[in-house]
């Protein structure tokens, strides 16, 4: 094949406007005979075809998929579902019960109360209480998550030193659970020895404290919950 | 060439006037070259844009090339610098053409041409400096996307013009896909730019809008301007009826009802929720059946009396059944892989990368080179000025396409599989999919190659058509 | 067909359709999403990140970084994210809130980033990551980049050009960014793995 063969379109002398013709169809004819095999459906010659049923079919086919996969996996159309295996996952648990988590305890104090009383838990000299071996850490708990929620200020006396400054309600804006997890770090690490805290105890607290704007004084404090006795 | 009828029209009718033929063409050849010139300075552009990149990936360095630059600009002047332009161009003369439309407002056109593509450069040169965001085709600085809506409007509402006022009341398939097309863009255009840029939407809802955006630049504009010019020249150029032309109406509809749900399937395993992600599965699936449908029209068509050897002969069906053939496999694919067993193994990987290549150029853009072939002879009134041009035009883009295509979807694969294995080390899966890099390098130079030789071929016609009346053959 | 406003408004609703049902719909379960405490009471996550960090989000965004980084983990199902170490749990719409521009990105040439911050160095959550820490990282950077063959090793950010100009608080700015990626928080929709 030579190449006027090959490349018609390159070869034919398509100039004026008389190439529209000479081609194929002209546009005229192109649309007035494919606008007629549009009305007419089927070209009559071909009798019954079965493409229009297979189409039909087809469409059938895919609506009845669509309806079933999207009931399948659609979350019930949920906004907060974004793992397809995510529900059996949740529904498994149950309600969940608090354990106080020494790690998460730990964490939180770093971030909520290390800033004052160290990680050492040994305060500073002079300027803030220790909570190793503090008493006022110990008990049923009540006197320390008093001090967390509402804060603790004026002069204290923890281990034969005296204090003066202002503790602030750091628990305000924490959860009882945070809390929880704080308080039984706190009674738990340094040597400490008192029980755990758990988050029902801090909510019980929160609620009685739930009108009081102003925080404790140390004496305030000794008044409710007394020290105990060793 | 003969034709059959067997529409019992009556024969002989009278053809088209061709004093107003030769007019409708006239009056917009200043329009289609001013489109069509920029669009292959764009492709040229954009294609030393990707040996750039390609070398990138072996080691090119700087801050203005980094990487991001490079393939943000070589993908948004591809799309709107290349592709854009080519269609502008396209539809403009296939519904005149339908039509029987003459361009008054010429100036009109050449004006959104040239805004078209002042902003363009802007927003490309915006994007070195720095100025870019993180959504992939919106990536020019948000003052380009009025200036680029306006142009858009000024350069392709002309075809819903021509279809309302054309003289007859027939009405073929590529004048409802070349109508929806421009009717569909500057809409989801603009609906994008406020929800993701402008007015940015909450958090991930952003990614869903840019995700609908996406499949309505791809997949309506650009592939429903494709199929506008397939429907248009296989009939035309064949000189055969189109097979099952009555389905033509099906395949238009379901083309523009699903295709609009199928982008949020390239958000699988995205923060959003899986209603969304599902929906988008959904709608790539349904999508086939548009896909079926064309398919039935184009291979059936081209199947028929030795269409396909007709078809090679020819250099305009030689892309044009080319890209016929891409946007099925393109279809298929797409539906394919938007499950989430596949999806889940590809997604972030060179795949997608491969599958977009499919479609805006093993379809879009070999329907275009194919339309141009047979366009610009006619308005030019010369002829193509080498043959050989022309056979190293088809054959470095078609092998271009094909290696880069495929080197893209099976490293993607690779990789995929290799990074589903959690104990592959992360390097390991780099270092197995850098021979994709040095592919990438070879196709790269291949597509410069090829639209070289196209430009060259392409400039050399447009400028010996404005020397008058040259005669005869060049080579 | 013959009529240009049918087909016209034939394919307006196909528009409509979708933008009204994926889009619209989502914005209405979505648009009121906002930071979430871990536990009643707790702290606000996604948290607020520092105004160095908002300046580092653009440096990220200026040199293209999304086209090689994505930040979204996958649910474990679905890829391996979660088992590679990406993230504790699947990313969720809530983790994006405070982002004016969502940075999910489609491409992974490198790592995702998402939990980037939690990953790189495990500071508890709350403390200010100290500077000395972002400067370091900046540096480390570069090291990174030029180990997997990416080529561009981005010493622009931390070295002066040859007119003199030398910013490296953009690479601080980046550092500090890239540590204020974390999804290491409990989240109603997921929850971090034990």
């Amino acid at each position: 094949m030579n190449d006027s063969n090959r490349y018609p379109d390159n070869n034919r002398n398509r100039r004026g406007p008389s190439g529209a013709g000479s081609d194929g169809l002209s546009d005229g004819r192109l649309v007035e005979v494919h606008s007629q095999l549009a009305r007419d459906k089927e070209e009559p010659v071909q009798g019954f075809s079965l493409t229009p049923i297979f189409i039909v079919f087809l469409f059938c086919g895919f609506g009845f998929w669509a309806g079933l996969y999207l009931t399948r996996n659609s979350g019930q159309f949920s906004a907060g579902v974004f793992d397809l295996d995510a529900p059996k996952l949740a529904t498994s648990g149950g309600p969940a019960v608090f354990e106080p988590d020494a790690a998460k305890g730990e964490k939180l104090f770093i971030i909520n109360c290390a800033v004052c009383h160290q990680a050492t838990g040994l305060g500073l000299a002079g300027a803030f209480p220790p909570l190793a071996g503090s008493p006022w850490v110990g008990g049923n708990g009540e006197r320390m998550i008093k001090a967390i929620l509402a804060g603790l200020g004026g002069e204290i006396e923890v281990k034969g030193a005296k204090y003066n400054g202002v503790m602030p309600n750091v628990g305000a804006g924490l959860s009882n659970a945070q809390i929880a997890n704080i308080a039984s770090y706190v009674r738990q690490a340094w040597g400490n020895t008192a029980e755990p805290i758990m988050d029902t105890k801090v909510a019980e607290v929160r609620k009685a404290l739930a009108d009081r704007k102003s925080p404790y004084t140390a004496a305030e404090l000794l008044k409710e919950n007394p020290l105990e006795a060793k | 060439m003969t034709q059959d009828n067997r529409s019992g029209r009556p024969q002989g009718r009278p053809s088209p006037g061709e004093s107003r033929l030769s007019r409708v063409e006239a009056q917009l050849r200043g329009p289609f070259l001013l489109f069509f010139v920029s669009a292959v300075i764009w492709l040229l552009v954009a294609s030393v844009l990707g040996l750039i990149s390609a070398l990138q990936l072996r080691g090119v360095s700087g801050e203005v090339f980094t990487f991001g630059h490079v393939s943000a600009a070589q993908h948004n002047l591809f799309i709107y610098g290349w592709a854009f332009n080519a269609f502008f161009a396209i539809n403009l003369w296939l519904t005149s053409q339908l039509g029987r439309f003459e361009l008054r407002n010429a100036w009109l056109v050449s004006l959104g041409a040239i805004i078209w593509n002042v902003a363009l450069t802007y927003g490309a040169l915006s994007i070195f400096a720095g100025d870019l965001n993180g959504f992939s085709l919106l990536e020019m600085p948000r003052t380009v996307g009025p200036v680029l809506a306006v142009a858009f409007l000024l350069s392709a509402f002309w075809p819903i013009v021509a279809y309302a006022q054309r003289p007859t009341g027939h009405s073929f398939a590529s004048q409802w896909f070349v109508v929806g097309a421009s009717f569909v863009f500057p809409l989801a255009y603009l609906l994008a730019q406020l929800l993701v840029l402008w007015n940015p939407a909450s958090g991930v809802v952003q990614a869903i809008a840019h995700s609908w955006f996406i499949q309505n630049l791809l997949l309506l504009w650009l592939g429903g301007s494709a199929l506008a010019a397939v429907y248009y020249f296989l009939p035309k150029v064949l000189g055969r009826n189109i097979t099952g032309y009555y389905l033509a109406s099906v395949a238009f509809w379901t083309f523009f009802l699903f295709a609009g749900w199928t982008g949020t399937a390239s958000l699988l395993g995205s923060p959003i929720p899986v209603w969304v992600q599902s929906v988008g599965v959904v709608g790539s699936a349904m999508f086939l059946v548009s896909v079926i449908i064309t398919a039935i029209n184009f291979h059936g068509t081209l199947s028929t009396q030795s269409g396909w050897s007709l078809a090679w002969n020819s250099t305009t069906l030689r892309f044009i059944s080319l890209g016929a053939v891409a946007f099925t496999l393109y279809g298929v694919l797409n539906a394919l892989f938007s499950f989430r067993g596949f999806n889940a193994v590809v997604r972030f990987t060179s795949f997608s990368a491969g599958q977009e290549q499919l479609l805006t150029y093993a379809f879009a853009s070999m329907v275009i080179f194919g339309s141009a072939y047979f366009i610009l002879p006619r308005l030019t009134g010369s002829l193509w000025p080498s043959t050989k041009l022309v056979h190293l035009h088809f054959w470095a883009t078609a092998i271009g396409a094909l290696g880069s295509i495929s080197a893209s979807l099976a490293v993607g694969w690779q990789s995929g599989k290799q990074l589903a294995d959690p104990a592959v080390p992360y390097a390991q899966v780099l270092t197995a999919s850098a021979g994709l890099a040095s592919a990438s390098l070879i196709f790269a130079i291949l597509f410069l190659v090829g639209h070289v030789a196209f430009a060259l071929n392409a400039f050399g016609m447009i400028l010996k058509s404005s020397a008058p009346a040259v005669e005869g053959r060049h080579d | 067909m013959q009529n240009p406003k049918l087909l016209i408004a034939g394919v307006f609703l196909t528009v409509a359709l979708p933008f009204g049902a994926l889009l619209l719909s989502s914005q209405v379960q979505l648009g009121d999403l906002a930071p979430a405490p871990e536990e009643e009471g707790g702290a606000l996550y996604p948290a607020t990140v520092p105004g160095l960090a908002v300046q580092g989000r653009d440096v990220y965004t200026s040199l293209g970084c999304i086209a090689c980084h994505t930040q979204q983990v996958r649910p474990s199902g679905q890829g391996s994210d979660i088992a590679r170490g990406y993230g504790d749990r699947p990313s969720v719409a809530r983790d994006y809130v405070l982002q004016s521009h969502v940075l999910l990105g489609d491409r992974r040439i490198g790592p995702d980033l998402a939990n980037y911050g939690a990953r790189v160095a495990p500071t508890p959550k709350g403390t200010q990551t100290e500077p000395e820490k972002a400067a370091a990282l900046a540096k480390s950077l570069a090291a990174v980049h030029v180990a997997i063959h990416h080529g561009n090793t981005f010493a622009f950010l931390y070295e002066a050009d040859a007119k003199g100009d030398f910013a490296p608080e953009r690479a601080d700015a980046l550092a500090a960014y890239l540590l204020s990626l974390r999804q290491d928080y409990n989240s109603p929709e997921a929850k971090l793995k034990k």
